[in-house]
């Protein structure tokens, strides 16, 4: 749907591995020393990515899209029947989440923006429907119910040469962020790309983008394939994690889970991204067994969100900082 | 044989009368008020549970067809006084949210007051038999239901053509501004209609109790099926939401027969079908 409504600014500076990069790296690297466990700060990176991958649809493209986990799922699914069934390696399940993640988001990307606003809104979640019963049907494949079991995780290796073991937590944890560092890397250099300008053009008035002489309809349909591939490796590698790929991966739930982390983080903000999914799997992580109903604060959190902090956790930060370089008198940045 | 498609039609009205009340709620909120309710889901849970609530208090199903849609209708008029109400003038996105935050609330709310295993509800006493046509049988309640939910949406439909509240209703969804000038307190229009809308909800979820329970996890499934119904029949059309929800009825109902496992499925490929021939559904403007 569009809106004109994202907080953040739109396109960041060139400082391209400048800051927002340093920091991310810097989160990266603090995560598995401040946690207890590296498969948590495994999960935390997994989601960002995912929540990443939402955020450009979202943040940068006005669409909010309930089909994330149509996306996420179907990266679990295949790129797990490929290493289970057809003895793939790791980059090329990895190849094979991405294409079809892609392949699936440009189908539901295609069909949804037939309609705008909070039709294609609607169309988005009952589409995320239609893929969690085409999973539970087709349970020779998923598994149905019980999910897919037995997904390994196989060595990073190229032609025959294995280059790392993944099977130790760290090791694994190493390999997902390090992914997650190039694909943000990525996803800044298109956001600052004319692509990304487009995009956030789109984004804030899709009527004078049209008018410009922009296909709207093909750059939205870009920006979700291109979510749907990000989204699909995150399927893939949570996958791999788990040794498993459970039928919810695919379920409605995930999808407002993703959407969740990338509010809460702020919406137009990749560091944001990465913020949010820290927030909510921890969150998530220590209440759950303290209090099953936490789910109930997260309600709580998200209509905090609408009312106080519309630019989520990072729009908070910004704020933050702005007060206290007014209160020294300082400068704007 | 011919009985077995029979019953399959009639379970497919009750069904769809009980997505029409559905999402004929969620499209008069949005009519009059443009605003998406994610938590439309969660209310008819609320009503499904209240059905179970009151009649295991008092054994009396008449009593909780009359208070689930009451105190539905209460808690939305009350939710959109504090929080819906902030959020009018946001674009749909932190609708939204807010909405799906309300939803979250309502289900773990569910879960703690009713527990995590879903609950079943019997049956009014004297709708608990079958009525005979030649050799078909058919269970009371459900013919009751279909009856019913006619007799409501006959009555709603009333309301909204032939009453000054639904001329300020429709009015409101043309033009609330005007409204407003002619001298109509659009606030309280607003909280009534959305009161009205969710009050709906509530007794779909009453009246669907009998047949399938309250479960906590039901509101998404609700929310998914009345989208579906609204993109088939148009959004913000009364007779759009009564043919969509009966066709999504009998498909589900239908396809139970032939391919079980499949009849969820099918109403979703229904929706894919619909939105390529007709993007703007059966009954929609452009």
């Amino acid at each position: 749907m569009q809106t004109n409504s994202s907080p953040s600014s739109a396109t960041p500076s060139s400082s391209l591995f400048g800051g927002i990069t340093l920091a991310a790296l810097a989160a990266l690297v603090a995560l598995p020393l401040i946690l207890p466990s590296a498969t948590l700060a495994t999960e935390i990176v997994i989601f960002a990515m995912a929540a990443l991958a939402c955020n450009l649809l979202l943040g940068y493209t006005g669409l909010l899209s309930f089909g994330q986990a149509i996306f996420f799922g179907i990266g679990a699914y295949l790129s797990s029947l490929v290493m289970i069934h057809l003895g793939a390696g790791l980059i090329i399940a990895l190849v094979v989440a991405a294409l079809a993640g892609a392949a699936a988001a440009a189908l539901v990307g295609a069909l949804a923006i037939r309609r705008t606003g909070i039709y294609f809104v609607m169309l988005t979640l009952a589409f995320t429907q239609l893929a969690y019963f085409i999973a539970y049907t087709a349970s020779d494949w998923t598994g149905g119910d019980n999910g897919l079991l037995d997904v390994p995780r196989p060595p990073l290796a190229l032609g025959g040469l294995v280059i790392a073991d993944l099977e130790p937590a760290v090791s694994y944890y190493i390999f997902v962020a390090t992914l997650f560092l190039l694909l943000f890397v990525a996803a800044r250099r298109i956001i600052g790309s004319p692509f990304g300008s487009t995009l956030v053009a789109i984004r804030e008035n899709p009527d004078r983008a049209a008018a410009v002489g922009y296909d709207t309809r093909q750059f939205k349909i870009l920006a979700f394939t291109l979510s749907g591939a990000i989204t699909g490796i995150a399927g893939a590698l949570y996958a791999m994690l788990l040794h498993f790929a459970p039928l919810s991966n695919i379920e409605l739930p995930m999808s407002e889970n993703i959407l969740i982390m990338t509010i809460i983080g702020g919406t137009g903000s990749l560091l944001g991204s990465l913020l949010g999914s820290t927030a909510i799997v921890l969150l998530g992580d220590w209440l759950s067994a303290i209090w099953p109903r936490w789910l109930m604060l997260l309600g709580i959190a998200l209509i905090g969100v609408v009312i106080f902090m519309r630019g989520g956790l990072w729009g908070g930060i910004e704020g933050v900082v702005a007060k206290l370089r007014e209160r020294r008198g300082g400068p704007e940045a | 044989m011919l009985n077995v498609y029979l019953f399959q039609i009639l379970n497919g009205l009750g069904l769809g009368m009980i997505y029409f009340l559905t999402s004929v709620g969620l499209t008069i909120i949005f009519g009059l008020l443009n605003f998406v309710n994610f938590a439309h889901g969660a209310f008819f849970l609320v009503g499904s549970y209240l059905c179970f609530t009151v009649v295991a208090a008092t054994g009396n199903f008449w009593a909780a067809l009359v208070a689930g849609p009451l105190i539905a209708g209460a808690l939305a008029w009350v939710t959109e006084r504090v929080l819906v109400r902030r959020v009018y003038h946001l674009p749909h996105t932190f609708q939204i949210l807010i909405t799906l935050g309300i939803a979250l609330i309502i289900q773990e709310s569910a879960i703690m007051i009713w527990g995590p295993v879903g609950k079943s509800v019997p049956p009014p006493e004297m709708l608990k038999g079958v009525i005979r046509f030649g050799n078909f049988a058919y269970p009371e309640y459900r013919l009751f239901m279909i009856g019913f939910a006619a007799l409501v949406g006959f009555a709603l439909w009333l309301l909204l053509e032939r009453t000054t509240f639904g001329a300020k209703v429709r009015a409101g969804s043309e033009n609330p501004e005007q409204v407003a000038l002619l001298g109509t307190n659009i606030y309280r229009l607003f909280s009534a209609t959305f009161a009205l809308g969710v009050a709906l909800a509530g007794l779909a979820g009453v009246l669907s109790a009998p047949l399938r329970g309250a479960h906590p996890f039901v509101g998404t499934e609700v929310l998914g099926i009345a989208f579906v119904t609204v993109v088939i029949g148009g959004m913000g059309s009364f007779g759009g939401a009564l043919i969509g929800g009966l066709l999504v009825g009998l498909v589900q109902s239908l396809m139970t027969s032939i391919w079980p496992q499949g009849a969820s499925l099918m109403i979703y490929g229904a929706m894919a079908a619909v939105i390529l021939l007709r993007p703007y559904g059966l009954f929609g403007r452009a």
